[in-house]
């Protein structure tokens, strides 16, 4: 089968300014993720997380390079039912109009009933009400029917890195517009980059 | 088959996924909650289940027959009555006549509306035992705008109990409540719950909890956890919650 998610060669690259247009931002990822299982990803404000799920999604068309979900170019996919194959489930009530330069009627249909990979942006994770359990509970369960989560958190306080450890088999670090694939959670808090950005709340899980 | 079943529910405006494949089932006699963050979709759910808004795909049944797609004047004459988030009531009507406006009785009138309704006995006692049951009969003959906060709930819960619901569901019944009037309300439920199935959305776990014998959990539109109270509560990070401590203590 072709693997879950595969994201080739993919480039962002947003431009500023007039007669001559400068670069202001570039986001460049490849990795490929051939099973079911939850991801974890971290980076720091603005380097370009959440670029990176609208680009896997298909809500934001990439400069250069393919996202394949099941060997399914979303791209090609009618903007209907991308969310039919990746879904993007923002922070907020932020809504993402879908554009495409061609008309739905040209494009391939999902072939999905219920979206193979899920985007969490950012969840609210807080000690006060218990929902965190039940949010992962949930990432557990997508996994276990063969779905991909990827699970993007900010970490201010100690318990996110523990959720992160908890629940994640790998990871992705994401800084500047550089997307690292990371094996696994000793891996990522032995990232020199990953290791500057968590900063004290490293020192204080040492403790 | 349970007596209130959703199945595969979809729902979307525009973009945006507010249902994704929520199945949720009620049994007879049971009190159930619904429980999640801000902009969940438990309102929206709501508004699906009882009509108010047609789902996209998907199954609704009350006792076996299919409601889904029904229009919402239909699906409460046919059982199922609910209470908004924010209060409907006739502010310049006594609070017997809000009661009595709701009474399928009342519509049964049609055109005698120059007889006086206060005049009607059978009106006026049909209106007085569900009073009775929301624990405003001594205040009927009051205005509406005279009931505290939580008296005008227990009214609201009074006028959606007026259509004889088979199965009867709350949006957020303790939203505004102080502790007292909480309280009065758990009280006012666990004495409703020996006549009526009921299904309530909370925001407030702990009365969840206490009341519920089973509880839906919905997030991002989708039902992401299930169970009885005691399940829900050994959760290792509900035990780690305020709320676990609370719970434990």
């Amino acid at each position: 089968m072709a693997p879950m998610l595969e994201v080739d060669g993919l480039t962002k690259v947003y431009k500023r300014g007039w007669p001559a247009a400068k670069e202001t931002f570039r986001l460049e990822a490849d990795f490929r993720i051939e099973e079911p299982g939850i991801v974890g990803m971290m980076g720091p404000n603005g380097s370009g997380k959440t670029t990176l799920f609208e680009l896997i999604t298909g809500s934001n068309t990439p400069t250069a390079g393919r996202v394949l979900v099941r060997g399914r170019d979303i791209h090609g996919v009618r903007t209907d039912e991308r969310d039919r194959l990746a879904i993007h489930y923002h922070q907020s009530y932020q809504v993402r109009h879908f554009r495409s330069l061609y008309p739905n009627a040209l494009l391939e249909r999902a072939g999905s009933d219920y979206p193979l990979v899920h985007l969490f942006d950012e969840p609210q994770f807080n000690t006060q009400d218990g929902y965190i359990g039940f949010m992962l509970d949930f990432f557990r369960r997508l996994r276990g029917e063969g779905r991909l989560v990827f699970l993007c958190v900010h970490p201010n306080e100690r318990f996110h890195l523990e959720i992160l450890e908890e629940i994640c088999e790998r990871f992705i670090f994401v800084q500047k517009g550089t997307v690292t694939p990371i094996a696994d959670f000793a891996g990522l808090v032995a990232h020199e980059p990953c290791r500057a950005y968590l900063g004290d709340l490293l020192a204080e899980r040492a403790a | 088959m349970a007596f209130f079943e959703a199945r595969n529910l979809h729902k979307r405006f525009g973009s945006r996924v507010v249902l994704e494949n929520v199945s949720l089932s009620f049994e007879q006699g049971q009190v159930s909650g619904i429980m999640g963050p801000n902009g969940a979709g438990k309102t929206t759910c709501f508004h699906v289940l009882t009509g108010l808004h047609k789902p996209d795909r998907g199954e609704i049944e009350l006792q076996g027959v299919s409601i889904a797609g029904l229009p919402p004047q239909r699906i409460a004459r046919m059982g199922v009555s609910r209470s908004f988030q924010i209060m409907n009531l006739f502010d310049d009507s006594v609070v017997i006549e809000n009661v009595m406006l709701a009474l399928p009785e009342f519509r049964a009138r049609r055109l005698n509306v120059f007889g006086g309704v206060f005049d009607d006995k059978a009106l006026v006692e049909a209106a007085t035992d569900i009073l009775d049951q929301v624990g405003l009969a001594a205040r009927a003959w009051e205005k509406a705008t005279s009931l505290s906060y939580g008296e005008r709930r227990a009214l609201e819960i009074g006028v959606a109990l007026a259509a004889r619901p088979k199965i009867l569901f709350l949006d957020e019944p303790t939203s505004g409540l102080g502790t007292e009037a909480t309280r009065r309300l758990a009280s006012l439920i666990r004495q409703l719950r020996e006549r009526y199935t009921i299904v309530m959305i909370e925001h407030d776990m702990r009365f969840l909890f206490d009341l519920a014998d089973r509880i839906s959990v919905i997030h991002w539109g989708q039902v992401i956890a299930e169970g009885t109270p005691a399940e829900l509560q050994a959760n290792k990070w509900v035990r780690r919650s305020a709320l676990g401590e609370a719970t434990l203590a």
